[in-house]
C-alpha cells in the first residue's frame, strides 16, 4: 500500500433506502487494493446492498462511490464494469440451459457473432488459464455448484477485473469446497486482484481475509481492520451487537461460525433409547423427482426426542426425501412407519393426522400463501385434518390464530394482514405456529433458519428444542454444518441421494464434509 | 368485509373513470355526452320501473357472475359461462319438450336440475382436462363456448325448430305458458327466490365452509396448499362444476322465463358480463350482486341510448368493454406494483 495508490474503493456516507427500510446507514469506508478484504454481518446486516451498491446495481439515495480514485456515476453497471469491478452473485445468475462458453460470452461481453467451437476454444483457454477444471461445452445444468461457482468467478474475470466481489460465496459449497475456492481466491489475490468476500462464518472470515469490516443493521460498526488485530470472539461480539436475549456460548460459535473444527457440543438431549422410533423409513426409493436426485435405499430412523440433521451439499436429494416423507414424491420401494403406523402409501393428509408437519424449504412459496391473510394460512393445516364441507367459524379462527401468533412471539398488526407483509423471521415464525402444535409428532424442518437474522435463528432453534423436550421426532435439513452440528444429536450426511455417512456427537467437521464430497464413505 | 367495501368503492372509482371515457368518445365522434349520461341514469336508475328491468337483467346475470367468482377464487379462469349457459338452456329446453304435458310441478324442477347437470358437464370436461393434463382452462372454456353457440344454432334449426316460425332467427317451439316462470319482462317472486337462495348458499360455502376457505388459498398459492396435504382436484373439479352448475342455472331461467324459448345466438354477451361483474366484484359474492343491478342497469339503458343519446344502442358494448379494460388494468396494474415493491425489499 503506497502513498501513491489511491484506495481501489472508496464509499463515502453511502445510504439505501427501500421504502421505510434503510437497508445501509451512512456507510463510509475504503478497501486498499491488492488484498482480500471481508464484509461480516447478520442477515438483513445489509452485505449484499453493499456489494450491488459497488457493483453499480443499486443507486444509493445518497453518498458517492469511488473506485481507484475515480467517481462512479450513480447505479451505472457498465460504469462499474468499466472500471473494473465484478460481482458474483449469491444466487447464481448462469442461464441454466447455455454451455459455459455461451454463459461466458453472453455474460461478459456478449454481441457479435460466433461458432459455437470457435466460442468454446475461446474460452476453454481462459478456464484452463484459470485452472478451473470445467469444459466448455457442458451446460450450466449439468455441473455441479462448486463448478457453476468457479465459471461465474472465471465469467467476472473475462474482463481485467480490479475487484471482484464474492456475495456468500461459500453458502453452496462444502468444507472441502470452500478451500478449494480459497487457493483460488489467494492465487488471484496473488495476480494482483483485489477482493472483497461477503462472508457469515467467523472461521472464514480469519482463514482467508486481510481485513474485516462488520456490518450491522446497515451501518458500518467496525473496519476495515486487520485479521490478525481480532479474535474470533471480539468478532462474533460485534456481529451480534447488544443481543436481546441471552445466547449461550454454543448458540453464539454456532450462530457465526466461528466454533473450533471439532465440535464436542452435545445438545441437551432428551431421547429415550428404548421407546419405538417415530419415523422408521426402510430401505426407501423413489420415482426421480424433477427436484433432486432420486432417494436410493435410504433407511433412517428417529426416535421420540431427537434431532436428527441432515446434512449435504444441496441439491443431494434432501429435497427430494422432505417430498417423499410428506407423500408428494413416489416412493417405489421401501416402507415408512409414522409413530409405529405404516404410512407409506397413504396421502399427506393422512400422514398430517398421524401427527407429521412440515416447515417446508420455500418459506413463501410452500409454506405461506403470502397474498393470503395471516389467519387462513394459520388455519390451512387444522382445516384440513377435517372434510372440506366442513362447516368454520371464521371469528373463532381469528381468535385462535391470535392468541397462537401471541405466543409465538410474532410481530403483527392484524390477523387479517397478508401474510407478505411480515418479515422473513415473523413470516417462519407463524408457520412455526401452526407446524408446531401439540399434537405433532414428527416435525421436518427444511433449512428452517435460511435468510433469517440472529434473533429469529435462536429463536427456531429454541423451538426445536421445546419439541424435543415434548418427545417430538425432529429432522432438521439445513446446509449450514454449523447448525447442524449445535442442535443435532445425530447428523446423517446426503449425497446422490443416499445416506453417505451417519454421525454422533462429538462431530468433527473434517469427516462430515469429506462424506458430503464422497471422498470417504463412514459407516 | 372493510375490505370488500374497500374494493367496491375501488371498482365504483374505475367505472366512472370508463364512463368518462366513452363519453369523451363519443363527443369527438359528435354524440352529445350530457345526453349519454342522461340516457344511462334515465335507462338504468331513474325511469318508471328500472329497478325491475335492471333485476330482469340482473338476477340471471348475478347468478353466472357467482358461478365465475367461484371458479376464478379457486384459481380456474373458466371463461366458458357462455357455453355453459347455453348447454344448461338446452339441456332445459330438451327436457320440457321431453315431458310436455306432465304438470308443472313436475316439469320445472326437472328442468331446472337438466339445466343445471348441463352446465356442470359443459364445465365439467375442461375441468378434467385441466386437472389431469394440465391443459388449460382458458383454451378450453372459450373453445366450448363456440362448441354451445353451435350446438344451439342445431338445436334450434333441427331437433326442437319451430316450424311455425317466421323469423329470420332460428329458434325452438315456445314453452307451454304453464312452464314459464315469469312472464316475458323476466321479473318474478320464483326468480328473485332462485336468485337469493344462490346468493345465501355460495356465500356460505365461501365463507364458511373449509372448502370456501381452502380454494380461496388455492387460488392464490396451490403450492402452499399442497404441502398442507390438500387434494387440489378436489378444490379444483368442485369449483368446475359448481361454476357450470350456476351457469346452466342462469340458462334454465331465461328459457323458462324471459324468453320462453331458445333462440339461436340469444343473449350473445351474457357469460362475458358475467365474468366482468365478478371482477368488478372482486370476486365476492356480496359485490356481484351490487355489481350484478349496476350491469343489469346498463343493459336496460340499452335500450334508451338510441332514444335520448341518439346512440346506437350498441353503444352499451362500448361502454362495457372500456369497464372491462379498466377493470383487467386495474389488476393488473396492481399486480405489477406488488411485484415491483417484493423485488425492491427481496
Amino acid at each position: 500500500m503506497s502513498e501513491t495508490t489511491p484506495p481501489v474503493l472508496d464509499c463515502h456516507d453511502v445510504t439505501v433506502r427501500f421504502g421505510d427500510v434503510v437497508a445501509l446507514s451512512d456507510v463510509s469506508i475504503s478497501f486498499a487494493s491488492g488484498a482480500i478484504h471481508a464484509v461480516v454481518g447478520q442477515n438483513g446486516a445489509g452485505k449484499t446492498t453493499f456489494a450491488r451498491v459497488i457493483a453499480g446495481l443499486i443507486d444509493p439515495d445518497e453518498g458517492s462511490v469511488r473506485i481507484s480514485g475515480r467517481d462512479m456515476p450513480k447505479g451505472s453497471v457498465n460504469d462499474a464494469r468499466r472500471a473494473g469491478v465484478e460481482l458474483v452473485h449469491q444466487n447464481f445468475a448462469l442461464p441454466p440451459s447455455f454451455t459455459v462458453a455461451e454463459a461466458m460470452q453472453f455474460g461478459g461481453a456478449g454481441g457479435k457473432l460466433y461458432t459455437r467451437s470457435q466460442l468454446e476454444r475461446r474460452w476453454q483457454a481462459h478456464l484452463d488459464a484459470l485452472n478451473i477444471n470445467v469444459k466448455a461445452g457442458q451446460r450450466i445444468r449439468d455441473l455441479p455448484v462448486e463448478s457453476q461457482q468457479s465459471v461465474e468467478i472465471a465469467r467476472a474475470l473475462v474482463t481485467d477485473a480490479k475487484l471482484l466481489i464474492l456475495d456468500e460465496p461459500t453458502a453452496v459449497l462444502s468444507p472441502e469446497g470452500t478451500e478449494k475456492l480459497f487457493e483460488r481466491i489467494r492465487h488471484l489475490k496473488s495476480a494482483g486482484v483485489t477482493i472483497i468476500l461477503i462472508l457469515h462464518k467467523i472461521r472464514e472470515v480469519l482463514a482467508i481475509a486481510d481485513t474485516v469490516s462488520v456490518l450491522r443493521g446497515g451501518k458500518l460498526v467496525e473496519g476495515p481492520v486487520a485479521c490478525s488485530g481480532i479474535d474470533a470472539d471480539k468478532l462474533s461480539e460485534l456481529i451480534i451487537g447488544p443481543s436481546a436475549r441471552p445466547l449461550d456460548e454454543d448458540d453464539r460459535a454456532a450462530l457465526t461460525g466461528s466454533a473450533s473444527l471439532l465440535h464436542t457440543h452435545v445438545g441437551a438431549s432428551a431421547q429415550d433409547g428404548a421407546a419405538p422410533p417415530i419415523l422408521d423409513m426402510k430401505s426407501v426409493s423413489s420415482a426421480p423427482d424433477g427436484d433432486g436426485p432420486p432417494l436410493a435405499d435410504v433407511s433412517l430412523a428417529i426416535r421420540p426426542g431427537e434431532i436428527v440433521g441432515v446434512a449435504g451439499v444441496e441439491g443431494n436429494g434432501q429435497r427430494t426425501l422432505v417430498r417423499a416423507l410428506s407423500a408428494l414424491a413416489e416412493v417405489q420401494s421401501g416402507t415408512i412407519a409414522l409413530d409405529g403406523k405404516q404410512v407409506t402409501t397413504m396421502p399427506l393428509q393422512g400422514r398430517r393426522i398421524a401427527g407429521l408437519r412440515v416447515i417446508p424449504f420455500e418459506r413463501n412459496v410452500e409454506g405461506l400463501s403470502l397474498t393470503s391473510s395471516l389467519w387462513e394460512n394459520w388455519s390451512a393445516r387444522k382445516l384440513l385434518q377435517g372434510s372440506l364441507l366442513s362447516w368454520i367459524r371464521p371469528s373463532a379462527l381469528r381468535s385462535e390464530c391470535k392468541s397462537a401468533l401471541d405466543t409465538w412471539d410474532v410481530r403483527y398488526a392484524t390477523v387479517a394482514q397478508r401474510a407478505g407483509s411480515l418479515s422473513g423471521g415473523n413470516a417462519q415464525k407463524v408457520i412455526l405456529s401452526r407446524e408446531m402444535d401439540e399434537d405433532a409428532r414428527l416435525i421436518i424442518a427444511a433449512q428452517p433458519t435460511r435468510g433469517l437474522d440472529i434473533g429469529a435463528t435462536a429463536f427456531v432453534w429454541d423451538a426445536l428444542d421445546k419439541a424435543r423436550r415434548r418427545k417430538c421426532g425432529i429432522l432438521l435439513i439445513s446446509s449450514d454444518l454449523d447448525e447442524i452440528m449445535d442442535i443435532c444429536d445425530r447428523v446423517v450426511v446426503m449425497l446422490s441421494g443416499r445416506i453417505a455417512g451417519t454421525f454422533e456427537p462429538p462431530y468433527d467437521i473434517a469427516r462430515i464434509g469429506a462424506a458430503m464430497t464422497g471422498v470417504a464413505h463412514d459407516r | 368485509m372493510t375490505d370488500s367495501l374497500v374494493s367496491i368503492a375501488r371498482a365504483l372509482v374505475f367505472i366512472v373513470v370508463a364512463l368518462v371515457l366513452c363519453a369523451v368518445i363519443f363527443s369527438i365522434a359528435g354524440f352529445s355526452a350530457e345526453l349519454m349520461f342522461s340516457a344511462i341514469l334515465d335507462g338504468a336508475f331513474l325511469r318508471n320501473g328500472a329497478l325491475n328491468h335492471a333485476l330482469r337483467w340482473g338476477l340471471p346475470l348475478f347468478i353466472t357472475a357467482v358461478g365465475v367468482a367461484i371458479s376464478f377464487r379457486a384459481g380456474y379462469f373458466n371463461i366458458g359461462a357462455q357455453g355453459q349457459f347455453y348447454v344448461g338452456a338446452i339441456c332445459a329446453a330438451f327436457v320440457a319438450e321431453w315431458t310436455s304435458g306432465a304438470p308443472a310441478f313436475v316439469v320445472i324442477p326437472l328442468c331446472f336440475l337438466a339445466g343445471m347437470i348441463g352446465g356442470a358437464l359443459w364445465a365439467l370436461w375442461p375441468g378434467l382436462l385441466r386437472l389431469r393434463s394440465g391443459a388449460d382452462e382458458v383454451i378450453t372454456t372459450l373453445m366450448g363456448n363456440f362448441l354451445a353457440g353451435l350446438l344451439l344454432v342445431y338445436v334450434t334449426s333441427g331437433p326442437l325448430k319451430d316450424q311455425s316460425g317466421s323469423g329470420q332467427q332460428a329458434s325452438s317451439r315456445p314453452l307451454d305458458a304453464a312452464y314459464r316462470i315469469s312472464n316475458s319482462l323476466g321479473v318474478s317472486p320464483t326468480i328473485i327466490a332462485i336468485a337469493v337462495i344462490v346468493g345465501l348458499s355460495m356465500w356460505l360455502l365461501v365463507n364458511r365452509t373449509s372448502f370456501g376457505m381452502m380454494s380461496g388459498l388455492a387460488g392464490r398459492n396451490p403450492t402452499m396448499v399442497t404441502w398442507q396435504g390438500a387434494k387440489l382436484w378436489k378444490v379444483g373439479l368442485a369449483s368446475f362444476i359448481i361454476s357450470g352448475a350456476l351457469a346452466g342455472l342462469a340458462g334454465t331461467i331465461e328459457l323458462m322465463g324471459p324468453n320462453g324459448r331458445l333462440a339461436s345466438g340469444f343473449l350473445p354477451a351474457h357469460g362475458f358480463t358475467a365474468i366482468l361483474i365478478a371482477l368488478v366484484a372482486n370476486l365476492s359474492i356480496l359485490g356481484s350482486a351490487v355489481a350484478a343491478l349496476f350491469f343489469g342497469g346498463l343493459a336496460s339503458a340499452a335500450l334508451y341510448l338510441p332514444v335520448i343519446a341518439g346512440l346506437p344502442s350498441s353503444a352499451i358494448d362500448i361502454i362495457n368493454a372500456a369497464i372491462a379494460l379498466f377493470i383487467t388494468a386495474r389488476s393488473q396494474l396492481i399486480d405489477r406494483i406488488m411485484r415491483f415493491r417484493s423485488r425492491a425489499n427481496g
